[in-house]
């Protein structure tokens, strides 16, 4: 893996995980948006600007590819370098999760 | 009484912040946006006064995907107004957010994004220009003293850009 890509995604924005962790089945801009919403109770409601640049960058960077057009809306999904990043992404939290626990 | 008027203002490409705080108050005082044109002619068309939130996105590369770009905006509630030079003009009425704020940009990360697209693409035309066109001209006409003024003149708006960039960044390092 780009040691430049892991040095901007690993730690990512929480738009941008969550992102990461809808596009596992194949979604749209939207369809995140209201995935994000029902996981985290209304708590995160992403904004359309941040999304859309997200989306093209993860697109442009190649952790994400374009699968298909649905009512104008494009549909994406993770690719193996996506997973990857989301992987490592995931072990960052669990050991910062783990570390917080035993702090107690 | 006329329906309609229309202002001159100026607004750096760097002052999209003003911009949209500009564009509320109008529609707050009941004049609502209809369009804007070079080199900043903003035209208005009276209506009932309401709080509506403007705001401006720099995403020249949406246009390749204009239609999927538009729906996401309008899919979250934002009416989508006109593009020009690069900018997205889009508003939502206060009332129809939740929690009454919302904006295009929900996090520092984006909204910096978002001032390094605007510095990619407009900053080389304009530094290409100073060196190509400016700065040789002035070497050749610097004796006239009217080009003199007028090179003068140039050098202020360079200097405001030029501020107006830095005080945008820091802004975006600031909050």
């Amino acid at each position: 893996m780009d040691p430049h890509l892991k040095k901007v995604y690993v730690p990512m924005t929480e738009t941008a995980f969550y992102i990461l962790l809808c596009l596992r089945r194949e979604n749209h801009g939207y369809g995140i948006l209201q995935q994000t919403e029902k996981m985290t109770g209304g708590e995160i409601r992403l904004s359309p600007g941040t999304l859309y640049g997200s989306l093209s960058k993860m697109e442009k960077d190649g952790l994400i590819a374009f699968v298909r057009e649905e009512e104008k809306r494009r549909l994406y999904r993770l690719t193996a370098l996506g997973e990857e990043l989301l992987a490592l992404e995931k072990k960052r939290i669990a050991r910062l999760y783990r570390n917080m626990q035993e702090a107690n | 009484m006329k329906n309609t008027k229309t202002e001159l203002r100026y607004f750096t490409i760097a002052d999209w912040k003003e911009e949209e705080a500009y564009l509320r108050r109008r529609h707050q005082e009941g004049w609502r946006f209809e369009r804007v044109s070079l080199p900043g002619i903003y035209h208005f068309v009276r209506c009932t006064p309401e709080d509506v939130v403007y705001q401006l996105d720099y995403n020249p590369e949406g246009l390749s995907d204009r239609e999927g770009y538009l729906q996401l905006f309008r899919d979250c509630g934002w009416e989508h107004l006109q593009d020009l030079v690069g900018y997205s003009y889009f508003r939502k009425p206060a009332a129809a957010m939740q929690g009454g704020e919302e904006e295009i940009f929900g996090d520092d990360a984006s909204r910096r994004e978002m001032f390094r697209r605007v510095l990619r693409h407009r900053l080389p035309p304009l530094i290409l220009l100073f060196f190509v066109a400016v700065l040789p001209n002035f070497f050749l006409f610097a004796q006239e003293p009217v080009i003199r003024l007028l090179f003068g003149l140039l050098g202020v708006v360079y200097l405001v850009l030029f501020f107006r960039f830095l005080l945008c960044w820091r802004r975006l390092r600031g909050d």
